[in-house]
Protein backbone atom coordinates (compact mmCIF):
# COMPACT_ATOMS: atom_id res chain seq x y z
CA UNK A 1 0.00 0.00 0.00
CA UNK A 2 1.46 3.32 -1.09
CA UNK A 3 -0.01 6.73 -0.34
CA UNK A 4 1.13 10.31 -0.87
CA UNK A 5 -1.08 12.63 1.16
CA UNK A 6 -1.43 15.97 2.93
CA UNK A 7 -3.24 14.56 5.95
CA UNK A 8 -1.50 13.12 9.02
CA UNK A 9 -1.41 9.34 9.48
CA UNK A 10 -1.77 7.03 12.45
CA UNK A 11 1.07 4.46 12.60
CA UNK A 12 -0.87 2.21 14.99
CA UNK A 13 -3.95 2.16 12.79
CA UNK A 14 -1.87 1.54 9.69
CA UNK A 15 -0.12 -1.41 11.36
CA UNK A 16 -3.46 -2.90 12.38
CA UNK A 17 -4.68 -2.55 8.81
CA UNK A 18 -1.54 -4.25 7.51
CA UNK A 19 -1.81 -7.26 9.80
CA UNK A 20 -5.60 -7.59 10.02
CA UNK A 21 -6.77 -11.17 9.54
CA UNK A 22 -3.21 -12.38 8.94
CA UNK A 23 -1.54 -15.10 11.02
CA UNK A 24 1.44 -15.67 8.73
CA UNK A 25 3.20 -12.46 9.82
CA UNK A 26 5.85 -12.92 12.49
CA UNK A 27 7.40 -9.45 12.51
CA UNK A 28 6.47 -5.87 11.70
CA UNK A 29 9.15 -3.21 11.59
CA UNK A 30 7.93 0.36 11.56
CA UNK A 31 9.80 3.57 10.77
CA UNK A 32 8.27 7.01 11.29
CA UNK A 33 10.12 10.12 10.17
CA UNK A 34 9.31 13.38 12.01
CA UNK A 35 9.94 17.06 11.34
CA UNK A 36 12.88 18.27 13.48
CA UNK A 37 13.01 21.85 14.74
CA UNK A 38 16.72 22.05 13.91
CA UNK A 39 18.46 21.10 10.70
CA UNK A 40 20.56 23.39 8.51
CA UNK A 41 19.53 26.21 10.85
CA UNK A 42 18.62 25.88 14.55
CA UNK A 43 15.12 27.37 14.52
CA UNK A 44 13.02 25.54 11.93
CA UNK A 45 9.41 26.66 12.35
CA UNK A 46 7.84 24.81 9.40
CA UNK A 47 8.64 22.54 6.51
CA UNK A 48 7.10 22.47 3.04
CA UNK A 49 7.31 19.23 1.10
CA UNK A 50 6.95 19.37 -2.66
CA UNK A 51 6.75 16.31 -4.89
CA UNK A 52 6.30 15.34 -8.52
CA UNK A 53 2.79 13.87 -8.71
CA UNK A 54 2.71 10.75 -10.83
CA UNK A 55 6.41 10.06 -10.69
CA UNK A 56 6.37 9.99 -6.89
CA UNK A 57 3.88 7.14 -6.74
CA UNK A 58 5.76 5.23 -9.44
CA UNK A 59 9.11 5.70 -7.70
CA UNK A 60 7.70 4.52 -4.36
CA UNK A 61 6.07 1.50 -6.01
CA UNK A 62 9.36 0.65 -7.69
CA UNK A 63 11.33 0.87 -4.41
CA UNK A 64 8.74 -1.31 -2.64
CA UNK A 65 8.88 -3.83 -5.46
CA UNK A 66 12.67 -4.02 -5.23
CA UNK A 67 12.38 -4.67 -1.48
CA UNK A 68 9.81 -7.43 -2.12
CA UNK A 69 12.22 -8.96 -4.59
CA UNK A 70 15.26 -8.87 -2.28
CA UNK A 71 13.59 -10.09 0.90
CA UNK A 72 10.78 -12.42 1.74
CA UNK A 73 8.05 -9.97 2.83
CA UNK A 74 4.40 -10.42 3.73
CA UNK A 75 3.44 -6.80 3.19
CA UNK A 76 4.62 -3.20 2.95
CA UNK A 77 2.83 0.05 3.76
CA UNK A 78 4.45 3.30 2.71
CA UNK A 79 2.94 6.73 3.40
CA UNK A 80 4.65 10.02 2.62
CA UNK A 81 3.15 13.40 3.42
CA UNK A 82 3.41 16.54 1.30
CA UNK A 83 2.46 20.16 1.92
CA UNK A 84 3.18 22.32 4.93
CA UNK A 85 4.27 20.55 8.15
CA UNK A 86 5.29 21.73 11.61
CA UNK A 87 8.07 20.48 13.89
CA UNK A 88 7.02 17.21 15.51
CA UNK A 89 4.68 16.28 12.65
CA UNK A 90 5.15 12.82 11.13
CA UNK A 91 6.40 12.97 7.50
CA UNK A 92 6.89 9.40 6.43
CA UNK A 93 5.80 5.94 7.56
CA UNK A 94 7.30 2.65 6.42
CA UNK A 95 5.77 -0.59 7.73
CA UNK A 96 7.30 -3.88 6.67
CA UNK A 97 5.80 -7.23 7.60
CA UNK A 98 7.62 -10.54 7.25
CA UNK A 99 7.68 -14.02 8.75
CA UNK A 100 11.02 -13.40 10.48
CA UNK A 101 12.46 -10.17 11.91
CA UNK A 102 15.70 -9.89 9.90
CA UNK A 103 13.91 -9.50 6.57
CA UNK A 104 11.64 -6.79 7.97
CA UNK A 105 14.50 -4.86 9.61
CA UNK A 106 16.66 -4.88 6.48
CA UNK A 107 13.85 -4.17 4.04
CA UNK A 108 12.63 -1.22 6.13
CA UNK A 109 16.12 0.33 6.16
CA UNK A 110 16.49 -0.33 2.43
CA UNK A 111 13.18 1.34 1.60
CA UNK A 112 14.06 4.47 3.58
CA UNK A 113 17.58 4.66 2.11
CA UNK A 114 16.24 4.39 -1.43
CA UNK A 115 13.33 6.73 -0.75
CA UNK A 116 15.74 9.42 0.46
CA UNK A 117 17.83 9.25 -2.71
CA UNK A 118 15.35 8.24 -5.42
CA UNK A 119 11.83 9.45 -4.68
CA UNK A 120 11.04 12.94 -6.05
CA UNK A 121 10.36 14.87 -2.83
CA UNK A 122 11.93 18.20 -1.92
CA UNK A 123 11.98 19.92 1.46
CA UNK A 124 11.95 23.63 2.06
CA UNK A 125 12.63 24.75 5.62
CA UNK A 126 11.10 27.88 7.06
CA UNK A 127 12.94 29.63 9.87
CA UNK A 128 12.65 32.96 11.60
CA UNK A 129 15.53 34.16 9.43
CA UNK A 130 13.96 33.10 6.13
CA UNK A 131 13.35 29.96 4.13
CA UNK A 132 15.61 27.81 1.98
CA UNK A 133 15.60 24.50 0.11
CA UNK A 134 17.26 21.67 2.00
CA UNK A 135 20.50 20.42 0.41
CA UNK A 136 21.11 16.76 -0.28
CA UNK A 137 23.27 14.92 2.27
CA UNK A 138 26.24 12.83 1.26
CA UNK A 139 25.48 10.41 4.09
CA UNK A 140 22.11 9.60 2.48
CA UNK A 141 23.85 8.71 -0.76
CA UNK A 142 26.33 6.49 1.10
CA UNK A 143 23.48 4.76 2.93
CA UNK A 144 21.79 3.99 -0.36
CA UNK A 145 25.01 2.86 -2.02
CA UNK A 146 25.64 0.15 0.59
CA UNK A 147 22.72 -1.82 -0.85
CA UNK A 148 24.19 -1.63 -4.35
CA UNK A 149 27.48 -3.07 -3.07
CA UNK A 150 25.66 -6.02 -1.57
CA UNK A 151 24.07 -7.03 -4.84
CA UNK B 1 -17.86 28.98 -44.28
CA UNK B 2 -16.29 32.09 -45.80
CA UNK B 3 -14.04 34.48 -43.93
CA UNK B 4 -16.70 37.16 -43.61
CA UNK B 5 -19.23 34.69 -42.25
CA UNK B 6 -16.66 33.77 -39.67
CA UNK B 7 -16.62 37.33 -38.38
CA UNK B 8 -20.41 37.38 -37.86
CA UNK B 9 -21.74 37.11 -34.35
CA UNK B 10 -23.63 33.83 -34.41
CA UNK B 11 -25.96 34.93 -31.61
CA UNK B 12 -27.39 37.84 -33.65
CA UNK B 13 -30.02 37.34 -36.33
CA UNK B 14 -30.39 39.38 -39.53
CA UNK B 15 -32.13 42.17 -37.59
CA UNK B 16 -29.34 42.32 -35.03
CA UNK B 17 -31.50 40.72 -32.34
CA UNK B 18 -30.24 38.14 -29.95
CA UNK B 19 -31.30 34.63 -30.86
CA UNK B 20 -30.35 31.12 -29.98
CA UNK B 21 -28.59 29.31 -32.81
CA UNK B 22 -30.52 26.30 -34.15
CA UNK B 23 -28.12 23.41 -33.87
CA UNK B 24 -30.52 20.60 -34.83
CA UNK B 25 -28.97 20.15 -38.29
CA UNK B 26 -25.35 20.37 -37.19
CA UNK B 27 -23.26 17.21 -37.32
CA UNK B 28 -22.54 15.63 -33.96
CA UNK B 29 -18.86 15.57 -33.16
CA UNK B 30 -16.62 15.17 -30.18
CA UNK B 31 -16.13 18.57 -28.59
CA UNK B 32 -13.61 19.44 -25.96
CA UNK B 33 -12.59 22.74 -24.40
CA UNK B 34 -9.99 23.66 -21.82
CA UNK B 35 -10.05 26.93 -19.91
CA UNK B 36 -7.88 28.23 -17.11
CA UNK B 37 -7.49 31.03 -14.62
CA UNK B 38 -5.89 31.69 -11.27
CA UNK B 39 -6.49 33.08 -7.81
CA UNK B 40 -3.54 34.94 -6.40
CA UNK B 41 -3.28 35.33 -2.63
CA UNK B 42 -0.97 36.02 0.29
CA UNK B 43 1.59 33.23 0.74
CA UNK B 44 0.22 32.70 4.27
CA UNK B 45 -3.26 32.14 2.82
CA UNK B 46 -1.86 29.64 0.33
CA UNK B 47 -0.13 27.78 3.14
CA UNK B 48 -3.36 27.61 5.13
CA UNK B 49 -5.18 26.40 2.04
CA UNK B 50 -2.64 23.64 1.44
CA UNK B 51 -2.59 22.42 5.02
CA UNK B 52 -6.36 22.63 5.41
CA UNK B 53 -6.33 25.32 8.09
CA UNK B 54 -9.05 27.56 6.67
CA UNK B 55 -12.26 28.06 8.65
CA UNK B 56 -14.59 26.80 5.89
CA UNK B 57 -12.78 23.49 5.46
CA UNK B 58 -11.44 21.71 2.40
CA UNK B 59 -11.14 24.55 -0.10
CA UNK B 60 -10.06 22.69 -3.21
CA UNK B 61 -12.61 19.87 -2.88
CA UNK B 62 -15.40 22.42 -2.48
CA UNK B 63 -14.19 24.56 -5.39
CA UNK B 64 -13.94 21.47 -7.60
CA UNK B 65 -17.55 20.52 -6.96
CA UNK B 66 -18.62 24.15 -7.49
CA UNK B 67 -16.84 24.23 -10.85
CA UNK B 68 -18.43 20.98 -12.01
CA UNK B 69 -21.89 22.12 -10.92
CA UNK B 70 -21.41 25.46 -12.66
CA UNK B 71 -20.41 23.81 -15.96
CA UNK B 72 -23.65 21.82 -15.88
CA UNK B 73 -25.70 24.99 -15.28
CA UNK B 74 -24.01 27.27 -17.80
CA UNK B 75 -27.21 27.54 -19.86
CA UNK B 76 -29.02 28.98 -16.84
CA UNK B 77 -26.43 31.75 -16.49
CA UNK B 78 -25.45 32.71 -20.04
CA UNK B 79 -28.63 33.71 -21.90
CA UNK B 80 -28.10 32.13 -25.32
CA UNK B 81 -26.27 28.97 -24.31
CA UNK B 82 -27.85 25.58 -24.96
CA UNK B 83 -28.31 23.06 -22.16
CA UNK B 84 -25.70 20.39 -22.88
CA UNK B 85 -25.41 16.82 -21.68
CA UNK B 86 -21.71 17.08 -20.84
CA UNK B 87 -19.93 13.75 -20.87
CA UNK B 88 -17.05 14.97 -18.74
CA UNK B 89 -16.12 17.91 -16.57
CA UNK B 90 -12.72 17.92 -14.96
CA UNK B 91 -11.37 20.60 -12.66
CA UNK B 92 -7.71 20.67 -11.75
CA UNK B 93 -5.85 22.80 -9.25
CA UNK B 94 -2.17 23.44 -9.11
CA UNK B 95 -0.67 25.22 -6.17
CA UNK B 96 2.04 27.54 -7.43
CA UNK B 97 4.05 28.64 -4.43
CA UNK B 98 6.44 30.73 -6.48
CA UNK B 99 3.62 32.93 -7.75
CA UNK B 100 1.58 32.46 -4.57
CA UNK B 101 -1.49 31.41 -6.45
CA UNK B 102 -3.76 28.50 -7.27
CA UNK B 103 -4.01 27.73 -10.98
CA UNK B 104 -7.43 26.43 -11.96
CA UNK B 105 -8.04 24.42 -15.11
CA UNK B 106 -11.35 23.09 -16.40
CA UNK B 107 -11.84 20.60 -19.18
CA UNK B 108 -15.31 19.88 -20.60
CA UNK B 109 -16.25 17.30 -23.18
CA UNK B 110 -19.28 16.04 -25.02
CA UNK B 111 -20.36 14.42 -28.23
CA UNK B 112 -22.76 16.95 -29.63
CA UNK B 113 -23.63 19.76 -31.94
CA UNK B 114 -22.28 22.74 -30.08
CA UNK B 115 -19.00 23.67 -28.43
CA UNK B 116 -18.27 23.50 -24.73
CA UNK B 117 -15.98 26.50 -24.29
CA UNK B 118 -18.60 28.48 -22.36
CA UNK B 119 -18.97 25.53 -20.00
CA UNK B 120 -15.20 25.34 -19.41
CA UNK B 121 -14.97 29.11 -18.87
CA UNK B 122 -17.95 29.07 -16.49
CA UNK B 123 -16.45 26.18 -14.55
CA UNK B 124 -13.14 28.02 -14.10
CA UNK B 125 -14.89 31.25 -13.11
CA UNK B 126 -17.08 29.65 -10.46
CA UNK B 127 -14.24 27.49 -9.12
CA UNK B 128 -12.18 30.70 -8.72
CA UNK B 129 -15.09 32.49 -7.04
CA UNK B 130 -15.52 29.56 -4.66
CA UNK B 131 -11.81 29.64 -3.81
CA UNK B 132 -12.26 33.33 -3.04
CA UNK B 133 -15.29 32.66 -0.87
CA UNK B 134 -13.55 29.89 1.05
CA UNK B 135 -10.46 32.01 1.78
CA UNK B 136 -11.87 35.53 2.14
CA UNK B 137 -12.07 35.31 5.93
CA UNK B 138 -8.27 35.52 6.07
CA UNK B 139 -7.42 37.37 2.85
CA UNK B 140 -9.73 39.87 1.18
CA UNK B 141 -7.11 41.15 -1.25
CA UNK B 142 -7.03 38.03 -3.41
CA UNK B 143 -7.03 38.57 -7.17
CA UNK B 144 -8.79 36.38 -9.72
CA UNK B 145 -7.05 36.59 -13.05
CA UNK B 146 -6.36 35.41 -16.57
CA UNK B 147 -9.59 33.49 -17.09
CA UNK B 148 -9.36 32.35 -20.67
CA UNK B 149 -9.91 29.60 -23.18
CA UNK B 150 -6.72 27.59 -23.65
CA UNK B 151 -7.87 25.16 -26.31
CA UNK B 152 -10.90 23.75 -28.02
CA UNK B 153 -11.30 20.92 -30.47
CA UNK B 154 -14.16 19.72 -32.65
CA UNK B 155 -16.91 21.56 -34.49
CA UNK B 156 -17.16 23.60 -37.68
CA UNK B 157 -15.20 26.60 -36.41
CA UNK B 158 -12.13 24.41 -36.12
CA UNK B 159 -9.59 23.77 -33.42
CA UNK B 160 -8.14 26.53 -31.32
CA UNK B 161 -5.05 26.59 -29.20
CA UNK B 162 -3.88 29.68 -27.40
CA UNK B 163 -0.49 30.69 -28.68
CA UNK B 164 2.16 31.65 -26.18
CA UNK B 165 2.45 35.42 -25.69
CA UNK B 166 5.37 37.69 -26.48
CA UNK B 167 7.66 36.26 -23.85
CA UNK B 168 9.13 32.96 -25.00
CA UNK B 169 8.80 31.42 -21.58
CA UNK B 170 5.61 30.53 -19.83
CA UNK B 171 6.14 31.64 -16.28
CA UNK B 172 4.42 30.92 -13.03
CA UNK B 173 0.89 31.51 -14.27
CA UNK B 174 0.94 28.68 -16.78
CA UNK B 175 -1.44 25.77 -16.46
CA UNK B 176 -1.15 22.14 -15.55
CA UNK B 177 0.54 19.35 -17.48
CA UNK B 178 -2.56 17.95 -19.11
CA UNK B 179 -4.06 21.11 -20.51
CA UNK B 180 -3.49 23.16 -23.59
CA UNK B 181 -2.68 20.13 -25.63
CA UNK B 182 -5.63 19.17 -27.79
CA UNK B 183 -5.63 15.48 -28.66
CA UNK B 184 -5.50 15.94 -32.41
CA UNK B 185 -2.61 18.36 -32.65
CA UNK B 186 -0.23 17.33 -35.44
CA UNK B 187 2.82 17.43 -33.21
CA UNK B 188 2.29 17.27 -29.47
CA UNK B 189 5.73 18.68 -28.64
CA UNK B 190 7.64 18.24 -25.41
CA UNK B 191 6.18 19.26 -22.09
CA UNK B 192 8.94 20.47 -19.80
CA UNK B 193 8.52 20.89 -16.05
CA UNK B 194 10.91 22.50 -13.60
CA UNK B 195 10.50 21.52 -9.98
CA UNK B 196 11.36 22.75 -6.49
CA UNK B 197 14.41 25.01 -6.14
CA UNK B 198 15.13 24.87 -9.87
CA UNK B 199 11.66 26.24 -10.62
CA UNK B 200 12.15 29.10 -8.19
CA UNK B 201 15.62 29.98 -9.41
CA UNK B 202 14.63 30.00 -13.08
CA UNK B 203 11.14 31.42 -12.52
CA UNK B 204 9.61 28.80 -14.81
CA UNK B 205 7.35 25.95 -13.80
CA UNK B 206 6.21 24.51 -17.14
CA UNK B 207 6.68 25.18 -20.80
CA UNK B 208 6.19 23.54 -24.17
CA UNK B 209 9.00 22.94 -26.62
CA UNK B 210 8.38 22.02 -30.25
CA UNK B 211 10.11 18.76 -31.03
CA UNK B 212 11.60 20.31 -34.18
CA UNK B 213 13.53 22.84 -32.04
CA UNK B 214 15.84 20.03 -30.96
CA UNK B 215 19.03 19.53 -32.90
CA UNK B 216 19.72 16.31 -30.99
CA UNK B 217 16.68 14.37 -29.82
CA UNK B 218 17.87 13.64 -26.31
CA UNK B 219 18.03 15.45 -22.97
CA UNK B 220 21.31 17.17 -23.84
CA UNK B 221 19.66 18.44 -27.05
CA UNK B 222 16.67 19.74 -25.08
CA UNK B 223 18.95 21.59 -22.64
CA UNK B 224 20.74 23.13 -25.61
CA UNK B 225 17.47 24.25 -27.22
CA UNK B 226 16.29 25.78 -23.94
CA UNK B 227 19.58 27.59 -23.45
CA UNK B 228 19.21 29.11 -26.91
CA UNK B 229 15.76 30.35 -25.92
CA UNK B 230 16.88 31.99 -22.72
CA UNK B 231 20.15 32.21 -20.84
CA UNK B 232 18.51 31.41 -17.53
CA UNK B 233 18.28 27.78 -18.69
CA UNK B 234 22.05 27.47 -18.47
CA UNK B 235 21.29 26.51 -14.86
CA UNK B 236 20.22 23.16 -16.29
CA UNK B 237 23.87 22.44 -17.11
CA UNK B 238 24.60 22.17 -13.38
CA UNK B 239 26.12 18.87 -12.33
CA UNK B 240 23.48 18.23 -9.70
CA UNK B 241 20.48 18.81 -11.93
CA UNK B 242 18.50 15.60 -12.31
CA UNK B 243 15.93 14.80 -14.95
CA UNK B 244 13.09 12.39 -15.61
CA UNK B 245 11.57 11.43 -18.94
CA UNK B 246 7.94 10.36 -18.70
CA UNK B 247 8.44 10.21 -14.94
CA UNK B 248 11.39 7.80 -15.05
CA UNK B 249 14.87 9.01 -14.10
CA UNK B 250 17.01 9.82 -17.12
CA UNK B 251 20.33 11.41 -18.06
CA UNK B 252 21.79 13.62 -20.81
CA UNK B 253 21.83 10.62 -23.21
CA UNK B 254 18.20 9.60 -22.67
CA UNK B 255 16.47 9.77 -26.08
CA UNK B 256 13.30 11.84 -26.45
CA UNK B 257 10.20 11.31 -28.58
CA UNK B 258 7.55 13.82 -29.56
CA UNK B 259 4.95 14.02 -26.78
CA UNK B 260 7.33 13.17 -23.95
CA UNK B 261 7.10 14.81 -20.53
CA UNK B 262 10.48 15.94 -19.25
CA UNK B 263 11.11 17.18 -15.72
CA UNK B 264 14.23 18.87 -14.36
CA UNK B 265 14.82 19.00 -10.62
CA UNK B 266 17.47 19.22 -7.91
CA UNK B 267 18.65 16.20 -5.89
CA UNK B 268 15.77 14.78 -3.88
CA UNK B 269 15.49 15.44 -0.13
CA UNK B 270 12.38 13.60 1.04
CA UNK B 271 11.89 11.15 3.88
Amino acid sequence: MIRVQHAPFDPGGEQQALTKGRTDIGAVVSFTGLVRDFNERPDVTALTLEHYPGMTEQALADITEQAMHRWSLQGVSLIHRVGCLSPGDPIVLVLVASAHRRDAFDACAFIMDFLKTRAPFWKKEHTRSGHYWVAEREADQRDANRWEDEQ
Amino acid sequence: MSGSDNMNLSHMNARGEAHMVDVADKEESRREAVASGYVQMQSETLELLVEGGLPKGDVLATARIAGIQAAKRTHELIPLCHALPLSKVEIEFRVDEAASQVDVTARCRLNGRTGVEMEALTAVSVACLTLYDMCKAVDKGMVIGAIRLDAKTGGASGDFKRQPGETPIVTASCSDGEVGMPPRRASPGLRVKCLAELRERMGVSELDVEFTELEHTNIAGLKQALRQRDSRFSLLQGQRVLCAVNQVMGSDDTPLSDGDEVAFFPPVTGG
